[in-house]
């Protein structure tokens, strides 16, 4: 069985080499001088720079970076930046990357499921749009589609990697700590460092080419429709978002936001409008929210006040020491994923990261073969605020060696019984609240312009890097205070910790006031990002006006995208696949810059800005109006 | 229709559940049917307190819990029914609890157990419940996000 998954994964890797291999061989050849008729600036992609993109790309999945890398470096906003450091231009990298992660916003990895690569498109998606001179709107629909190409490194690593975990059990039977322990790493770190860094460099090598050459070929309509779309899709990856925290009460301050954001012409910092979110927190906290009942009041006597795993032997003989557990925490948060597999998904990261506590606690090498095994297991959970299960066992394991009566059933009780809840708890903490919302702050400063005019976000103004390093430096901060935090806790305190950070009703209160400021943020971000710009024009008092210019924007601005970005939510809501509504907008955008009402300006080659065109829907900014200053540099 | 998703899930509550599922169908009560659950105290209780605020959970065993999961079917709530074996979900079958299609979302791996698809690996026991259900009427689909496209178990399972 193992044998017939892992041939299947390594037949999708094949398949993903031979793509990124084509374009190269295939279309190479004929980019040369057409590349220049979009008239925008480009960059020749060099061998080492592809390779420092590459092995950027296997970073990101790698556990190398302190457990950080799926909350940093896979980001296409922090991809965004260290593409543009390599490329020499880190504003314009920053800029695409933030807009490239907008559809990525509602982006959740759980329990071995990947909807989209993320880091796939960030660092390719930035590199063809940077090489090419693409604006952020049309990186925006090419990323998306590479994105989904990056999902076949993903579940190939998933299915080849349960076949390491199979000697990791060898291993274990020889009661080979250490073995154990390389076996979670090295075999899986030197397998995706051949599928992602093989794809990723020849895709950063011959990709910009050979995108640049097909869109080349494609009638001037299309390409506009790729723009058209750039504006349409982050409405998908907003509202997949909104599925976790516009609701209820929270909702009104989703359109606080976004007002804020077209009443003030896009200029209006983000860091304001999270300090304003941050704000109406606390108010919606003290006032609005009815009081939390505290939860089950019947079960807090009911549970023993003799915790098993709180009590400890009369006299311990072997202590664990201080820097055994953080020695184990800091194994746990770099290698929880390093052979991440469908088999056992963290099992193998469980086991490497308890050898510490192994070997103090046991010698012979039955005990040490037991504890191995024990270990080795099927585990799963969210590992930061999941922490405390690994804590909670290793004073059960203490207790254990010490001569208490913990058996194997006490120990794997615990562990599978709390890394389900732990893990509800701690994806919708990190995933799917703080990552977004740290993510959609550092967005908004990303695309915001350094000397704080009005520039529409997706017409290419000048983007700012701090966006990329601040997120970075603040969702690292509170993932490893989570994560420390919760492991110390689950150690010192137990079971008894679980229960009464649940029953304090802390994390509710966390969650509330971050939905809410959320909501701000999130409102804001979609006036920014999600662009419908309507083309025709109508005849008033004998003049052309522009439909949306002259009608609907002094009415209500933006109304046509919130629209979007509303109804989009509804659908996702009723179900409706969020790559069937990729496919129906993709497929929209295109058709509605089609030049159905006579030739116009739709075959021009200026498609940037300009003259209201003749199709439905017109790039950037709504025609007729002034271009934005300055949008390339 | 209350039940708006059967899931048989060995982790029970967890992320995939509570930040995808739950919040993607506006459910706002889970019903966990496990007798082992719920004799234990502490997990009751943790289960309990893991979902987000306003959704009550319920920790039933297979007796109560068929009850509890056919007075539910009947009101307008959407309700999630999680359990973590075919076993309990074919007794909730047998009991008259309407199920038109029973979801799974996660059953590890381990020794004697075959893989379906993915993380979803069942005993030779488990596959004769699955097919069971489906005799019964129940359809047996693997999506384990809602995002996913739901695989039908008969098109998995190769009569072996």
């Amino acid at each position: 069985m193992n044998r017939k998954v892992a041939a299947a994964g390594a037949g999708s890797i094949a398949v993903l080499l031979l793509a990124a291999a084509m374009p190269g061989a295939v279309l190479g050849a004929g980019s040369g001088d057409a590349a220049g008729a979009a008239g925008t600036q480009q960059i020749a992609v060099s061998a080492w720079q592809a390779a420092l993109i590459a092995i950027g790309y296997y970073l990101a999945n790698s556990p190398w970076l302190f457990g950080l890398a799926f909350f940093t470096l896979y980001r296409p906003l922090v991809a965004g930046f260290f593409v543009g450091l390599i490329l020499g231009d880190p504003a314009q990298g920053t800029l695409i990357g933030a807009a490239i992660n907008v559809p990525y916003l509602g982006f959740i990895s759980a329990g071995g499921t990947l909807p989209a690569d993320a880091g796939f498109a960030g660092w390719v998606g930035t590199t063809v749009a940077l090489a090419s001179g693409f604006d952020p709107a049309k990186a925006v629909t090419i990323a998306f589609g590479l994105g989904l190409l990056g999902t076949i490194i993903f579940y190939g690593r998933m299915a080849v990697d349960s076949v390491f975990a199979h000697w990791a059990d060898a291993r274990a039977e020889k009661a080979d700590i250490a073995g154990v322990a390389l076996m979670n790493w090295l075999p899986g770190q030197l397998l995706l460092f051949v599928i992602s860094f093989v794809p990723v460099f020849l895709f950063a090598l011959n990709g910009p080419g050979a995108v640049q050459d097909a869109l080349n070929r494609l009638p001037l309509w299309t390409v506009n429709g790729l723009v058209i779309a750039g504006g349409i899709l982050p409405a998908i990856g907003i509202a997949l978002n909104m599925r976790f925290i516009f609701r209820g009460s929270a909702i009104p301050y989703f359109f606080i936001g976004f007002i804020l954001m077209t009443a003030t012409h896009g200029s209006m910092s983000l860091v304001v409008v999270a300090a304003l979110g941050l704000a109406l927190a606390y108010l919606h906290l003290t006032f609005v929210r009815t009081p939390v009942e505290p939860k089950s009041e019947a079960a807090v006597a009911a549970v023993p006040r003799t915790d098993p795993s709180t009590v400890a032997g009369a006299t311990p003989r072997i202590r664990l020491t201080r820097r055994d557990l953080i020695h184990s925490w800091a194994l746990w948060t770099f290698f929880a994923h390093a052979n991440y597999n469908y088999e056992r998904l963290q099992g193998t990261g469980f086991a490497h990261a308890m050898t510490p506590i192994i070997r103090r606690l046991y010698t012979t090498e039955d005990e040490i073969r037991a504890a191995l095994k024990r270990h080795l297991v099927f585990f799963n959970t969210e590992p930061n605020f999941g922490n405390v299960v690994h804590g909670t066992v290793i004073a059960m394991e203490e207790q254990r060696a010490n001569g208490a009566a913990i058996d194997d059933d006490a120990i794997n009780s615990v562990k599978s019984g709390l890394m389900g809840p732990m893990a509800g708890i701690g994806d919708t903490l990190s995933q799917s609240t703080i990552t977004p919302i740290l993510l959609a702050l550092g967005i908004g400063i990303a695309g915001g312009t350094a000397s704080g005019t009005a520039v529409p976000t997706l017409s290419g103004a000048t983007g700012n890097p701090l966006g990329a390093i601040i997120y970075m430096v603040l969702v690292s901060i509170v993932i490893v205070t989570i994560g420390y935090t919760a492991w110390m806790q689950g150690y010192a305190r137990g079971r008894s910790f679980v229960t009464e950070i649940l029953r304090s009703g802390t994390i509710d209160r966390v969650l509330v006031g971050a939905g809410v400021l959320g909501n701000m943020v999130l409102g804001a971000l979609a006036a920014n990002f999600v662009v419908v710009n309507l083309a025709p024009t109508v005849n008033i008092a004998g003049a052309q006006m522009n439909l949306q210019a002259a009608i609907i924007d002094p009415l209500f601005p933006g109304a046509l995208a919130l629209g979007l970005v509303v109804m989009t939510w509804y659908l996702l809501r009723r179900r409706v696949s969020p790559l069937a509504l990729l496919a129906v907008y993709l497929v929209f955008s295109i058709l509605a810059a089609y030049p159905f009402f006579g030739p116009g300006q739709a075959n021009s080659s200026d498609y940037s800005y300009g003259a209201c065109t003749s199709s439905l829907l017109h790039q950037y900014t709504p025609c007729g109006a002034p271009p934005a200053p300055s949008a390339q540099p | 229709m209350g039940l708006r998703l059967v899931r048989i899930d060995d982790r029970l509550i967890h992320g995939q559940v509570v930040a995808v599922w739950l919040r993607a169908l506006g459910a706002e009560r889970i019903v966990i049917v496990d007798d082992a659950t719920a004799r234990d105290e502490f997990l009751r209780e943790v289960l309990t307190l893991a979902a987000p605020q306003g959704v009550p959970v319920e920790v039933c065993d297979v007796a109560s819990g068929a009850a509890r999961c056919i007075e539910l079917a009947g009101t307008p709530e959407p309700v999630i029914v999680l359990a973590r074996s075919p076993r309990t979900v074919l007794a909730l079958r047998q009991a008259g609890v309407p199920i038109e299609v029973v979801d799974l979302g996660g059953m590890g791996a381990g020794p004697g157990r075959r893989r379906l698809h993915k993380t979803i690996s069942v005993s030779p026991d488990e596959l004769r419940e699955l097919r069971e259900l489906e005799q019964l009427g129940t359809r047996v689909e693997i999506q384990i996000v809602v995002d996913d496209r739901p695989i039908p178990f008969q098109s998995l399972d190769s009569g072996n």
